[in-house]
């Protein structure tokens, strides 16, 4: 009795000072993330107008929405997919280009988006993809494109395109990273039996950073779903993505309901992602990374 | 050693006395503006600086909300939790809010009745020193101006410009993407442009303007936005205020709505085609104030009174407002005037006559009415 109590003192007294140092972050986290997180999903089934609990909001939000929440998962996996084969392809040649003055050159290139912010790429690219913009102006005086039918990209392309060039670098280093620090013995012996270097790529190369390619693109689709400048100043009229809406009801209206209810439907979505990111982490032995 | 110790508390308390001093002699008026960047500009670089001058030892500090209803949102979030948090003395001065803002704030008791004794209160004249979008706010508020929307075309691309959203409906079925506005959730010219459009086919417009609210008045909407649905698939949908005015730059439209402030100011500092001219389409387009008003339970009152009545005096009104930011007076125009050039004067009324405006400019609507207006267009048109 004296012992198992003793044994339970210094257990508790080993692990005083660990909760001790953990206690700040806790409580900030649960002040300032899962409180406000528990209040908005909970509000989402509140009429704000007469107090009542139901499901309200969300129709109202899918009535008027619904278009953008589609257009919200499509665009977010697009990109998303459209980064994963641009990272690879990226760092692929990091660690497999054989000529030493571009794999220079692009590992200098390819991280300089990862220092401009969403809305400097947003403002960047208003002026880059618009009818007369840069891009079209470009290929006009190029001859690829007749000054008649060039076409804005001020829709949900743009938001694609901005959205892939602004994580891209951001995949591309860790993806990277995780390739380089691969054991080479098997990239050689595969070369040395005559495999192309598109065939080590995808047989050897990727499956050995899986984890990693996975971890990358989920962060990038859970932080493209929740960019609010990129949509605001690319997308001209609607269909547009919800955190748009979501501003707007809170904004115009001052309905935090409705927009409790979009947020809802998006923390669905991120949900997902971070279950995938969970059991990726559990796989490797509990340790999320 | 007990020398040393009185002349260190000596020191310390002469180092105390000397920053409490300090700290009374620069008192700080706070003051938060929605609107855009130039309704800060008109702040940081114009207003705050002369008032500064005119009370030394006072320094005018001014933070921006951004524009529209979201700007105005913000502040009054602001206040709210103040109100609710029981803060006895707020830290916020004077606010710069929109209308509907405005309307919400008085009715939520966030503002002070002031406007009687301030020396400038006899010149707000206008209606919406009295209402602001059915919202009775007589004596919380000063205009700070009057803005309007209007259609800015290139003359080059079109020789005779519509005059009425019937002739702009013809032009467009002729001319399809030549026409351009930012739709409903990117700006108040795009909603300016469909509020018009309401009170052109919509019906009632009177009432939805002057109230009183009842449903039955807006049972012709659904006509209208179906017509406003068909329209829209001939026009292009441009990404905000001055994505427009960048379109109509880059001539990827010929025509659209804008803010003729934003207008003038752009043309003025040559980012804009010097060719470009505006006009108002009848039956009317509407326009807003931006209001001066003080928080309920402001810390310096009689500082926010006095800034306030610099801001509205008519010499500010005519050197500021009108010639500096080409806004119309937000006071009584009648006293404005004689403190201006008449070369000013006229420059502002250039393409839109006075009396066009006092024709075709239209206040929004009351603000029930502006909300179902605003989430029926989600409803039936974008969907």
């Amino acid at each position: 009795m004296t012992v198992a109590r003793l044994s339970g003192d210094t257990q508790l007294g080993r692990l005083g000072p660990a909760l001790l140092l953990m206690a700040p972050a806790v409580v900030m986290v649960g002040l300032l993330f899962v409180y406000p997180l528990l209040v908005s999903l909970a509000f989402a089934f509140r009429n704000e107008a007469t107090g009542a609990w139901g499901l309200a909001n969300f129709h109202k939000a899918f009535a008027l929405y619904g278009g953008d929440i589609a257009l919200t998962a499509g665009v977010t996996v697009l990109s998303t997919a459209l980064v994963g084969v641009l990272a690879i392809a990226i760092a692929g040649y990091l660690t497999l280009g054989e000529n030493p003055r571009a794999v220079f050159i692009l590992r200098w290139l390819y991280r300089w988006p990862l220092f401009i912010p969403f809305v400097v790429a947003a403002q960047l690219m208003r002026t880059f993809l618009a009818k007369n913009g840069m891009l079209n102006n470009a290929l006009m005086s190029l001859g690829v494109v007749d000054p008649l039918h060039a076409i804005s990209l001020l829709d949900w392309r743009g938001v694609v395109v901005t959205f892939v060039w602004k994580q891209l670098p951001f995949a591309a280093l860790l993806i990277s990273g995780a390739m380089a620090s691969m054991d080479r013995s098997m990239i050689e012996s595969a070369r040395g039996l005559g495999a192309g270097r598109l065939r080590i790529l995808l047989e050897i190369v990727v499956p050995q950073v899986q984890s990693t390619v996975f971890v990358a693109l989920i962060l990038s689709f859970v932080t493209m779903l929740s960019a609010l400048s990129v949509p605001m100043m690319l997308v001209a009229g609607s269909p547009t993505l919800l955190t748009v809406d979501m501003a707007w009801r809170v904004n115009s209206y001052g309905d935090y309901g409705v927009a409790n209810a979009l947020g809802f439907v998006s923390f669905a979505m991120s949900g997902v992602a971070a279950w995938f990111y969970l059991r990726q982490g559990l796989r490797e032995g509990g340790k999320p990374r | 050693m007990k020398n040393m110790h009185r002349s260190l508390a000596m020191s310390i308390a002469i180092a105390l006395g000397s920053w409490g001093g300090l700290a009374h002699a620069q008192t700080t008026l706070n003051v938060i503006s929605g609107g855009s960047q130039n309704m800060v500009d008109y702040i940081t670089d114009y207003l705050g600086p002369l008032f500064e001058k005119q009370n030394p030892g006072v320094k005018v500090s001014v933070v921006g909300t951004g524009p529209d209803d979201a700007g105005s949102q913000k502040m009054l979030e602001k206040l709210q939790a103040q109100k609710s948090a029981g803060v006895t003395s707020w830290d916020t001065d004077v606010v710069i809010p929109n209308q509907q803002k405005t309307g919400e704030m008085v009715q939520d008791g966030l503002l002070m009745k002031y406007r009687d004794s301030i020396p400038t209160g006899k010149y707000a004249v206008s209606q919406s020193a009295k209402q602001a979008l059915g919202v009775n706010v007589d004596g919380y508020v000063m205009p700070m101006f009057e803005s309007q929307t209007a259609i800015a075309y290139n003359p080059d691309l079109v020789k005779n410009p519509p005059g009425s959203y019937d002739e702009l409906r013809a032009f467009v079925a002729k001319n399809p993407k030549a026409f351009g506005y930012n739709g409903l959730k990117n700006g108040m010219s795009g909603v300016a442009f469909v509020v018009g459009w309401m009170y052109a086919y919509g019906g009632n417009p009177e009432t939805v303007q002057q109230g009183p609210y009842d449903t039955k008045n807006s049972a012709g909407w659904k006509k209208a936005f179906s017509e406003l649905k068909s329209f829209n698939q001939q026009v292009v949908f441009t990404p905000g205020n001055a994505g427009t005015l960048d379109m109509l730059n880059r001539g990827e439209i010929a025509m659209g709505p804008v803010w003729v402030d934003m207008f003038q100011s752009w043309k003025a500092e040559g980012r804009l085609a010097p060719n470009l001219r505006l006009k108002i389409l009848s039956p009317g387009m509407p326009g807003q104030p931006y209001y001066y008003a003080i928080p309920a339970k402001a810390k310096n009152v009689d500082l926010a009174k006095k800034f306030i009545a610099l801001a509205t005096s008519p010499e500010v009104q005519a050197e500021g407002i009108v010639k500096r930011f080409n806004w119309y007076p937000g006071i009584d125009a009648n006293v404005v005037k004689p403190a201006l050039d008449p070369k000013v004067w006229n420059a502002l009324f250039v393409d839109i006559t006075p009396a066009d405006l006092a024709k075709n400019g239209k206040p929004f609507p009351l603000a029930p009415y502006f909300k179902d207006l605003r989430e029926q267009y989600e409803a039936q048109v974008q969907n």
